[in-house]
């Protein structure tokens, strides 16, 4: 098989002086008798937004479930900064900085967006009485909550209002936010606007590109959506079947020719995408 | 526009809204109030006499209401973390029992506090396992242990009640503190403040309605919901553990047939006050209040010479009411919302 290298030639340019965040490495996942993704390999680079697309069943919520450890590899590897990752549970990938919006939000509906962004992260009052008790120190997290959200540009009522009251635009910016709070590495975006409006994805796609801008943040984004795809991804890598069909440079491509990817009505040989 | 009267389609859009919400968050405190004046005006009609609004009998409904709204606290957590507790009135017969024998062979009374305590606490983890390793619905799980520790209660007591333990444990809890305020009903208080600070304070109380809304999005978060639900479990069967040493202390004696059809009470003071049957939302005043109001419903039929068979009808017609009333606004909430 082809180095991992090769399929990353085309924004080499681009970003040879970048770290590399997240290596896969031959990762295949059987459930059972179905083969749901067959020798995968890629790179993603610090501060670029790498888009995932592919037809239904073609396995990008499965690989998106690996890198968050939702899913075990059944073969194959996976590096964080160069160190080999082997992620039992959630919990594993989320301690090492990669954080997941999931496609539905994972939020909490009667807890407020405070105790959202600190779900599983609580900070307790620093009290004898707050140690054994587990007591929350709410006014600690609200304010920095309020304070993070804002530094990042996510616009969200008060950080003391439920969840259930706000809107689709609002709740996605508050998992937004409590993923970019914690995901030092990696933002894993599992269709980031597919239930908004057109005014509210145009507010997430403006997010999510400022902190990638202003922040360096590393993003993977799911999306059926080809124009929103080409706009913000810098790469985009087609699945097909449970197979790396192609890596597209988001400069040389358009969303027909991914489209023509995903469907199977082009095709990209090693030696073309090396030259591409 | 209350008053029935033909209103144009947008306050009717908005106004039964306003009102299910309202009722929902204060319509128990509202009931509550009903109850109590209601009766003071019909008892005396009826009976002759005031026998409802004494200092005695408001006591005594404070003191029948105290058994059920421990058991209830503790119902709370379960059932805002999106479970049951079936078992609860078999845990009472069970600790109650186990307590009063190991008195009878000698104990004290703190020893016979510590082991029904310990009982109730063993019966919650066991419960907790069953859900969390077996993982069997709590529905099923409960039942099944519903019938189990009756039958365990009915093996170790060979079916007889269990008497001649130390007359202290009953001296102690049939105390009466500022007064005439017995000791059960300041036990009750105070641990509806202890449950109230841990539901609306506390990492756990946070994680109870958390798995309550939704086990995924908690599972995603790193969150251990195995190690939360048997905390879960083990903490309503300590509150059971001392609801029953409350009432084998009222009644000098600890009956293995005792506290069957309890898990109808503490449930429909649990959703009676409030608290979803679906999860995610609790709350421990309306809990305490529905409470209330079941001692007092239970205590108005004896009053009015009404036959006892009523009192199960009415505690379970009023469950149906509640989870009713709980579905419609919910209705109403999803599409206002």
């Amino acid at each position: 098989m082809r180095s991992p290298l090769c399929e990353d030639i085309g924004s080499m340019v681009r970003q040879d002086d970048r770290a590399v965040i997240l290596e896969i490495d031959n990762v295949t996942k059987a459930f059972g008798a179905v083969q749901a993704l067959q020798s995968i390999s890629f790179n993603v680079y610090k501060g670029e937004i790498v888009a995932l697309v592919g037809d239904n069943g073609a396995g990008k919520s499965t690989l998106i479930k690996i890198i968050a450890g939702v899913h075990t590899p059944t073969s194959g590897t996976l590096r964080v900064r160069g160190a080999l990752c082997d992620f039992k549970t959630p919990a594993d990938a989320l301690q090492v900085g990669i954080e997941t919006v999931y496609q539905d939000l994972a939020l909490i509906d009667p807890l407020d967006v405070a105790d959202n962004v600190y779900l599983g992260r609580e900070v307790l009052k620093k009290s004898w009485l707050g140690r054994v008790f587990g007591v929350l120190d709410r006014t600690q997290m609200r304010r920095a909550t309020g304070e993070a959200l804002s530094q990042l540009h996510i616009k969200i009522p008060a950080p003391t209002m439920p969840v259930s009251r706000m809107s689709g635009g609002q709740r996605q910016a508050v998992a937004i936010g409590r993923a970019v709070t914690w995901g030092r590495q990696l933002i894993l975006l599992d269709e980031p606007t597919a239930a908004l409006g057109v005014e509210e994805t145009e507010q997430v796609l403006l997010t999510i590109e400022k902190l990638r801008d202003e922040y360096g943040m590393t993003f993977i984004v799911i999306s059926h959506n080809m124009q929103n795809v080409h706009r913000i991804a810098d790469r985009i890598i087609v699945l097909r079947q449970g197979k790396h069909a192609a890596t597209l440079d988001k400069y040389a491509t358009t969303p027909e020719e991914i489209v023509a990817y995903i469907t199977g009505a082009k095709a990209q040989t090693y030696e073309s995408h090396k030259d591409g | 526009m209350a008053d029935g009267s033909l209103t144009p389609a947008r306050s009717v859009m908005k106004t039964p809204q306003a009102w299910i919400n309202w009722l929902s968050k204060y319509g128990i405190f509202l009931l509550l109030v009903v109850l109590v004046v209601a009766l003071s005006i019909i008892t005396p009609l009826v009976r002759g006499e005031q026998y409802f609004l004494t200092p005695r009998n408001l006591t005594q409904v404070m003191l029948q209401g105290s058994i059920n709204g421990i058991i209830a606290l503790g119902m709370t957590f379960i059932i805002t973390s999106g479970g049951i507790d079936l078992s609860v009135g078999s845990i009472v017969a069970l600790a109650g029992v186990i307590a009063a024998s190991v008195m009878a062979l000698g104990s004290g009374p703190w020893i016979g506090l510590l082991a029904a305590v310990a009982t109730g606490m063993l019966c919650g983890l066991f419960n907790g396992f069953l859900i969390t390793r077996i993982k069997l619905q709590p529905f099923i799980a409960t039942l099944g242990t519903m019938g189990i520790f009756r039958g365990l209660t009915l093996i170790l007591s060979d079916g007889r009640p269990i008497y001649g333990f130390d007359s202290a444990f009953v001296d102690i809890f049939s105390q009466r503190v500022f007064g005439e305020i017995p000791l059960p009903v300041i036990v009750v208080a105070l641990l509806a403040v202890i449950c109230w600070l841990v539901l609306a304070k506390t990492r756990f109380g946070k994680y109870v309605i958390a798995i309550g809304s939704s086990e995924e999005s908690v599972m995603r978060a790193g969150i251990s919901i195995r190690r939360y639900k048997l905390g879960i479990y083990t903490f309503g069967g300590v509150l059971t553990g001392i609801s029953a040493a409350l009432l084998t202390a009222r009644l000098s004696s600890a009956d293995p047939t005792s506290g069957t059809m309890f898990e109808l009470d503490a449930i429909a003071a649990t959703v009676m006050g409030g608290t979803s049957l679906s999860g995610g939302e609790g709350t421990i005043a309306g809990t305490i209040v529905g409470a209330l109001i079941i001692s007092i419903i239970r205590n108005a039929l004896n009053i009015l010479n009404i036959p006892s068979f009523w009192q199960q009808f009415v505690i379970g017609a009023v469950i149906i009411v509640a989870v009713a009333l709980d579905q419609v606004r919910r209705r109403y909430a999803q599409r206002v919302g």
